[in-house]
């Protein structure tokens, strides 16, 4: 009898525990990649870690195989339709074509953060057609133009020449590179940018854009190459001018291709953006905003990681390499 | 050379009285290099010397072989849109291979030489397909060789997924970027090894004489130039491309024989995508590798073939290149920015084809 009391309480007490779990709803995330590239992936894991963290389930759109919105918005209306998403993140691969889309989403109750890139001019404070998302969180490039900048000039001694190998001047996050790049050298009076070339994503383009900048300025101190196509063009130019080591490289993005030019000293520092941080920052902040009605910064930028031949073999350093 | 030289007398028989202007109209491409060469060299700093030479034939070594390839599609009447995918097809599975097996342990030789080899041989097959449509299906080759452009494409962009494909064995830049010589005023010369320099000053002064690529390159091209001026082969593919009753009625097999021209374009498309991982030490396939398809059709046409075919010789369309790489290269040490310098490569596109429009009879040989 006693042990029919016993299991009796027992199933009881699984019974209720079930149904109480059943009651409380779990919080379920959506992301929306922008494309199919290791810095999403980042972006996922350290979403993914957050969400493990917090119990809330984390739905990750498919991976457009290609970047614009003729890619992604089929991809993101799917992921949506299923009903059940209490919150999507997703990084929108156009400022315009992207806000009817997103507005739809958000009238249908899911609140938006944009992760990343943002859609009209990321300012979400003043009212707009396009300030409807939660907050945008994601890269400055202007200030990581400025940081490339600053590093470089560190790396001078304060002093030198140098030469900008930018990829397409059509495109709003490498121009702001640009921009970031030119106004952070203006701090130090004795660097000078001799030039800029836009290879459009093509290295060998790059490499003899480079070559011919290193023949016109035989001084020249130092390249920032925005993506790894122009900085690989530059140090490919750099050898076959047989000046490595001489002329320093700077780039952006702690991809492994990259990292390991660094640790060949082929490159000699490299700006890594924090996809797994924004990635985790989107689903705190989504699930403060949702539980405790927290009020969410607008605009989130989390910081950068500078890797130099210096740290890149420290073990701390690795976690920002993008895999 | 001999072969233009034979043209000017002919057509100086014909024209006797306008030696000059026939001469003029002839090689105006060659002219207006020459002419470039001096400008530059008094307005672009540093542009006069052997190290900027050597940056603009490398710069355009990939060019020269696609357009090449071109000139033999060009001549037989035809045109091959898909040799910039095929490039960076080629570009891919070599570097895939030849990562892979460096990864699995084998020797750096063995590694580049499959990995060579491979890509070469996997090129061919767009060239065989082209041909086969073009020639046995009669699909007009604009269609058939966009169609091979859009399968190339998707083909390399699944191989690498847009990402440069790295981790090569290093011996492949080594081997892509060496010289057959170099010469410094402290170390005299030596061949194929770079000497040692540790001043800056030393090192920009090294003489550095022929790279390898462009030595490779001038070989195939003076084989392929044989090809079409001194052969049967070479013969047909004029009278083809002029005129295809005519080919037929001589008895030429003329499905064959596209689709040997088509194979061949193939090729040199392919010896693109090899030259262009050992060039970069890496494989590389963006959407902006199919600009090159145009590159080198311009660069032939600029070289004084006809789109209409039966028309064009490599020796031209070599000058070409030449004359988009030097205009490119010269403009840019003037420090002109790159906008200018796409519309200074479409003007002299135009004027290309206009000479070829109002003065054939002094641009073509018969």
């Amino acid at each position: 009898m006693k042990k029919f009391i016993i299991t009796l309480l027992l199933i009881c007490l699984v019974l209720s525990f079930t149904a109480m779990t059943g009651v409380a709803k779990q919080l379920k995330f959506a992301f929306m990649p922008g494309i199919a590239d290791p810095f999403y992936f980042t972006m996922e894991k350290g979403a993914k870690a957050k969400a493990a963290e917090l119990g809330v389930e984390l739905i990750v759109g498919e991976y457009p195989k290609a970047w614009g919105p003729e890619y992604q918005v089929p991809i993101l209306k799917a992921l949506v339709a299923r009903g059940d998403i209490d919150l999507l993140f997703t990084a929108p691969t156009s400022t315009e074509a992207l806000i009817p889309v997103l507005k739809e989403i958000y009238d249908s109750g899911i609140p938006i953060i944009t992760v990343d890139t943002y859609i009209g001019d990321g300012d979400y404070t003043k009212p707009s057609n396009y300030s409807f998302p939660l907050a945008y969180i994601g890269t400055d490039n202007f200030l990581g133009g400025e940081v490339v900048a600053g590093q470089l000039a560190l790396l001078l001694g304060g002093k030198g020449k140098v030469f900008l190998e930018n990829t397409n001047p059509d495109t709003s996050s490498v121009i702001n590179r640009e921009l970031g790049f030119r106004a952070g050298l203006k701090i130090f009076p004795d660097m000078e940018l001799v030039g800029v070339e836009y290879c459009l994503d093509v290295q060998e383009t790059a490499a003899t854009q480079v070559g011919a900048a290193l023949q016109k300025n035989p001084d020249l101190d130092g390249v920032f190459g925005v993506n790894v196509f122009s900085a690989q063009g530059a140090y490919q130019a750099v050898v076959s001018a047989g000046l490595e080591g001489a002329v320093k490289i700077a780039t952006w993005d702690a991809t492994e291709t990259l990292i390991e030019a660094l640790k060949r000293k082929e490159l000699s520092l490299i700006l890594a953006q924090m996809p797994g941080e924004m990635g985790a920052l989107c689903v705190e902040w989504g699930f403060k905003h949702l539980t405790e009605g927290a009020e969410i910064p607008r605009k989130v930028i989390p910081g950068f990681f500078v890797f130099t031949q210096e740290n890149v073999n420290d073990p701390e350093a690795q976690k920002y390499i993008y895999k | 050379m001999t072969e233009l030289n034979n043209s000017f007398s002919i057509n100086s028989e014909k024209f006797g009285k306008n030696n000059v202007i026939n001469i003029l109209g002839k090689n105006w491409a060659l002219i207006f290099l020459i002419f470039m060469l001096i400008l530059f060299s008094f307005l672009g700093k540093n542009f006069f010397s052997l190290n900027n030479f050597n940056n603009i034939v490398l710069g355009v070594s990939s060019l020269l072989l696609l357009a090449s390839g071109e000139t033999f599609v060009i001549i037989s009447g035809g045109i091959d849109l898909s040799i910039g995918f095929i490039m960076g097809f080629v570009c891919v599975t070599t570097s895939i291979i030849m990562r892979d097996l460096n990864a699995a342990g084998y020797s750096p030789f063995i590694s580049i030489l499959t990995g060579s080899l491979v890509g070469l041989l996997l090129g061919l097959i767009p060239g065989i397909i082209n041909g086969f449509l073009v020639a046995k299906l009669r699909v007009p080759p604009f269609i058939a060789t966009l169609g091979m452009w859009g399968i190339t494409n998707g083909l390399a962009w699944r191989l690498c997924e847009g990402f440069p494909i790295a981790f090569l064995p290093l011996q492949v830049r080594d081997i892509g970027n060496a010289y057959l010589a170099y010469f410094s005023s402290k170390g005299g010369f030596s061949f194929f090894i770079k000497p040692e320099l540790t001043e800056r000053k030393d090192i920009l002064s090294l003489l550095k004489i022929i790279p390898i690529p462009i030595l490779l390159i001038t070989l195939i091209l003076v084989i392929f130039a044989f090809i079409l001026f001194r052969t049967k082969f070479g013969q047909h593919t004029y009278v083809i491309g002029g005129k295809v009753d005519a080919a037929i009625r001589a008895g030429i097999n003329v499905p064959l024989h596209l689709i040997k021209i088509y194979i061949i374009s193939s090729f040199f498309a392919s010896a693109a995508g090899v030259l262009l991982v050992f060039k970069l030490n890496m494989g590389v396939h963006t959407q902006y590798t199919s600009s090159y398809e145009l590159f080198a059709v311009a660069a032939v046409v600029i070289g004084g073939a006809s789109l209409t075919g039966g028309k064009g010789t490599v020796w031209g369309t070599v000058i070409g290149v030449l004359l988009i790489g030097t205009l490119n290269n010269g403009l840019m040490m003037m420090g002109l920015p790159i906008f200018y310098r796409y519309i200074a490569t479409g003007c002299i596109l135009i004027i290309a084809v206009l000479i070829d429009q109002f003065f054939p009879e002094l641009v073509h040989k018969e």
